[in-house]
């Protein structure tokens, strides 16, 4: 009976062990119907890119400051510099980067690493 | 006829159980204490304690807020035209079936929604109408939205401004002089934008230490093949410098190159050709892959208008 016991006990404990490395690890939950405050940064920076050039697109910075209320960050100004700069540090598609830095100037946050990024009039045209 | 031990009992048969040694587990308790383990901790991690939700990919959000990637997606394409990143992107979302179509279907949802009531949300569906009418497809948002609210080219026309007779006196005034002559209709036909040989370039970033605050430009056809001697501009602050491509023929015939200084700021086209570059290419540092310090390798690609 004991040995019984034993071998129960030994094989509950690495069954939990395979459980939990398949259930959090291998196969983890993958949920769906997530809110965009839970994407990933990676996915949020490209968001707010997109709606950068939007805001390039059409010049309406209300709606480009709604669309950004979608990932739930408490202060839109700030983030837009945040991301822009994380851009800029970490030599970022170009293109990207003069999108940031127009909407990052239209909320007012338009700091001395944004300014060669600025959008300029072509010299002599 | 069976034998018996010393003791006088009669030994077990060689195949009985008695006479095997015993095993020190139990492999049906082992067995048991495994599935049940397994399955305890998979109701542990699934349903007790799931991984906090982080990093979630676009193709996870709800429809509501894929909707809103899918608008952010369309309004970047008409800013930029870039056709395959704003493909790219759709496919990151994991859409069923055909993912140009499906920003039809939810171009089509959005405008049977209150979406359409604020100006800045018929401009977002109208950014996904442009989209997918542009690759061929049809939604309903085509017969709920108009495709413009704009108005039709306006054509002035200076009416002639009318003479009035003169009044009638008591010496009749011969006939043949005096008379109002009409102005003939000027019409001023609409303008039409400049037409470029090639569109904006499209401009990537690196940063290589052996290859600092070099531009390196790729003058293609529309079918993406180089193209040889082509003029190509670059201006500064206090200068430009016209090159050609194709003269490093070990790079290929579309490519040309320019170093700049550090610190300054270009601009580039193609002269003539192509409109030039919406933002300056500056020569700022970087960081390689490797953490060296650099300058900014841009390459600068002109594709031929289709």
């Amino acid at each position: 009976m004991l040995r019984f016991v034993i071998s129960l006990i030994i094989g509950l404990a690495v069954g939990a062990i395979i459980g939990l490395y398949l259930g959090w690890v291998q196969f983890p939950v993958q949920f769906v119907n997530s809110p965009a405050s839970s994407l990933s940064e990676r996915a949020k920076n490209d968001y707010m890119v997109m709606v950068a050039a939007g805001f390039l697109e059409d010049g309406d910075l209300g709606s480009a400051v709604d669309r950004l209320r979608l990932l739930g960050v408490p202060n839109i100004p700030a983030y837009i510099q945040q991301v822009t700069e994380s851009y800029i540090s970490n030599s970022q598609d170009v293109n990207d980067i003069s999108y940031l830095v127009a909407l990052a100037e239209a909320v007012g946050r338009l700091t001395p690493i944004m300014q060669p990024y600025r959008r300029v009039s072509v010299p002599g045209s | 006829m069976g034998s018996y031990d010393p003791s006088g009992n009669l030994r077990p048969e060689r195949g009985s159980k008695y006479r095997r040694p015993r095993r020190p587990v139990s492999w049906l308790a082992l067995f048991l204490g495994l599935i049940a383990g397994i399955g305890g901790g998979l109701y542990f991690a699934w349903e007790r304690d799931p991984r906090v939700e982080f990093d979630t990919e676009p193709w996870q959000l709800t429809e509501a807020d894929r909707a809103e990637y899918i608008v952010a997606i369309t309004l970047n394409y008409s800013y930029d035209g870039d056709l395959a990143r704003a493909v790219n992107r759709l496919i990151a979302l994991k859409l069923e079936g055909d993912p140009i179509q499906e920003v039809a279907e939810v171009a089509c949802k959005l405008a049977t929604t209150g979406y359409v009531d604020s100006s800045s949300g018929l401009r977002a569906i109208r950014s996904m109408m442009l989209f997918y009418q542009l690759q061929g497809r049809t939604g309903c948002a085509d017969t709920l939205i108009p495709v413009s609210d704009q108005g039709t080219s306006v054509v002035n026309i200076d009416l002639p401004t009318p003479t009035p007779a003169p009044p009638a006196s008591k010496t009749p005034t011969p006939e043949g002089t005096a008379r109002p002559t009409p102005t003939p209709p000027r019409i001023v036909p609409p303008t039409t934008q400049p037409q470029t040989d090639f569109a904006l370039p499209v401009i990537r970033t690196d940063c290589v230490a052996e290859l600092p605050g070099l531009i390196e430009v790729f003058v293609q056809d529309f079918n993406g093949e180089g193209i040889a001697g082509q003029a190509v501009r670059v201006r500064w602050d206090e200068g430009e410098s016209t090159f050609f491509t194709g003269l490093k023929p070990e790079r290929g015939p579309s490519y040309a190159d320019f170093q700049m200084e550090a610190g300054k700021g270009y601009t580039i086209d193609m002269p003539g050709r192509s409109d030039p570059s919406e933002q300056p290419l500056v020569a700022s540092p970087c960081t390689t892959a490797g953490g060296g310090q650099s300058i900014t390798l841009y390459r600068v690609y002109f594709r031929q208008a289709g």
